[in-house]
């Protein structure tokens, strides 16, 4: 898994790819950087290398909002390695403003009460330090 | 006189990658095949999205997934070097039988780059793998493991837009398993056979230990020890067999995304298009079906796929089995073996969904050896759907018994 021993971050660390580069790079900022196309203006997720949409090449990368909804959601009893230490926990698909959507571990919601979890309830952003290259994105549930 | 498939076909053009050789900045196989799909699109005019089938050694979900289309033939033939020669026959027989007009095949490798960052395709988790598909860099940190932790989020999805439960699901396995107590080569047969075989309730099925919430155990396949093989023929051979044949009427298959996180529609799947494929193959829809062998990793997937198969309106799927119509006695019966819920599953279903079917509509459920009184149904037709991946890839059979 890696990790600097400074750092309580247990949990396995992404090997970041050559073209995800700028992604990993706005985390250690705190941005959130977007692939999008030049030529049809989309966004997308995960990073390709052509445009799902319109099959361009011509892409770049913005800075996100940060902002986005739960478009779906799961309580998992059961994992694996380090996370098996952390159950029960909350997955979420994350839509994001700009489109398309992610995967995350939702903070800010209580893991014993999947009833009170809201699909559409509104999210942010936050970055956690894992290592001194990878800050992990998480999204975590906006206060009313 | 040459044979039928005679420039049944023709290779319209052929390209690279856009650098090849000992490449001294490291590249993924991903890339490698990507730029070479793109770079024989260019050269044809043949746009990416107008590519109907995909041949490749493994990699055909990946590519689709990564190119967001959607290919109505998907061909992975990994025998070596010359699966490539084998893909143009292959795809020659699609192209001759109609299925499709635009085939690609694919290949990207990177034995060179890979010594220093590994292969780049999927699967490859964990500290030291080398490069990932970007999928997995995106979703590797999130601590999901296994099929149970990502079907999860398909049943919570569906439940916020129809008002279905958890408990509406819970009938699906209580009728399987009784499905499964007729069978005595069903793994959860009997109590005597398995500890936790034998007659099940929707209680139960609900209070059972909790995997991935909503999904309890019980609403989870098994993985089992299973093997099978079915033999396809042509007509003249079939006129000469010992047993009955069965007849393919329709066949169809189609794909949606390789990764849960590029699942557009968390409430449908892409056998909405491969059944349209075979039931017009077949001449035949829905309101023709008489059974369905239909795959149920969870009891989320094979409602979701009854909605997709035209079975039930969309939202209605789990009524099947709610209202009685899928047990045995029922009006269309379902899963008639025990299903991957309670007969077996080993990893990958289709094939004891094919051995059923054939079992069923040749009148051999009930033969003594394979299933107790009550399991023969009287079935002439039944769509067959396998499921793949996280409720990714499709496959859709319409089956006929002989005359």
């Amino acid at each position: 898994m890696g990790g600097d021993p400074k750092l309580s971050y247990n949990k396995p660390i992404p090997n970041q790819g050559n073209h995800t580069k700028p992604f990993w790079e706005g985390a250690k900022n705190g941005q959130l950087m977007l692939p999008r196309c030049v030529d049809c203006n989309r966004v997308h997720w995960y990073p390709r290398h052509i445009c799902p949409n319109c099959h361009s090449t011509n892409l770049e990368w913005i800075e996100g909002s940060g902002e986005g909804s739960i478009h779906t959601y799961a309580v998992q009893h059961m994992a694996f390695g380090p996370w098996a230490e952390e159950v029960p926990f909350v997955t979420a698909y994350i839509d994001l403003k700009e489109g398309d959507r992610m995967l995350t571990v939702l903070r800010g919601v209580d893991a014993t009460k999947p009833e009170d979890i809201q699909v559409g309830a509104a999210v942010k952003v936050e970055f956690e330090q894992a290592n001194d290259d990878t800050f992990i994105p998480y999204w975590r549930v906006v206060e009313e | 006189m040459p044979g039928q498939l005679f420039k049944a076909a023709a290779i319209a053009g052929a390209a690279e990658a856009n650098e090849i050789g000992f490449l001294e900045n490291p590249v993924t196989a991903l890339e490698l095949h990507i730029q070479a799909i793109k770079n024989v699109c260019d050269q044809t005019g043949i746009p990416i999205a107008k590519i109907e089938g995909v041949f490749s050694t493994g990699w055909s979900t990946e590519l689709c997934e990564h190119l967001g289309i959607t290919p109505k033939y998907i061909d992975t033939t990994a025998v070596g070097g010359c699966s490539f020669e084998m893909h143009v026959h292959h795809a020659l027989a699609a192209i001759h039988s109609g299925i499709i007009d635009v085939a690609l095949i694919s290949h990207g490798e990177n034995g060179h780059s890979r010594r220093k960052i590994g292969g780049g395709g999927s699967g490859n988790y964990g500290a030291g793998a080398g490069a990932l598909s970007p999928a997995a860099e995106m979703s590797m940190a999130y601590g999901l493991g296994g099929a149970p932790s990502n079907y999860s989020h398909a049943m919570v999805r569906h439940m916020h837009r129809y008002g279905t439960t958890s408990e509406d699901y819970a009938h699906i396995a209580k009728v399987t398993r009784d499905w499964a107590t007729l069978n005595p080569r069903a793994a959860m047969y009997s109590k005597e056979k398995h500890p936790f075989g034998g007659p099940i309730t929707v209680q139960g099925v609900q209070e059972s230990r909790m995997i991935s919430w909503p999904l309890t155990i019980l609403h989870c396949c098994m993985v089992t020890d299973h093997g099978g093989a079915v033999l396809v023929v042509s007509p003249k051979v079939a006129a000469g067999l010992n047993n009955k044949p069965v007849w393919i009427a329709g066949a169809g298959e189609s794909m949606s995304h390789g990764n849960m996180l590029e699942m557009g529609d968390f409430t449908a799947t892409s056998a909405r298009h491969s059944a349209q494929t075979a039931y017009t193959m077949a001449g035949m829809g829905p309101s023709d079906m008489e059974m369905a062998m239909i795959y149920d990793s969870f009891t989320i997937t094979v409602a979701i796929t009854a909605e997709m198969l035209g079975l039930t309106p969309p939202g209605e799927g789990h009524t099947l089995w709610k209202d009685g119509h899928a047990a045995p006695g029922g009006k269309f019966p379902v899963n008639t073996n025990g299903g991957g819920l309670s007969f077996n599953h080993s990893g990958m279903y289709g094939m004891p969904l094919l051995v059923e079917a054939y079992r069923q509509l040749s009148q051999t459920a009930e033969d003594g050896v394979h299933g107790d009184k009550g399991k023969q149904t009287d079935a002439r037709t039944c769509v067959v759907n396998g499921t793949g991946g996280s409720l990714s890839t499709t496959g859709t059979l319409v089956l006929m018994a002989d005359d």
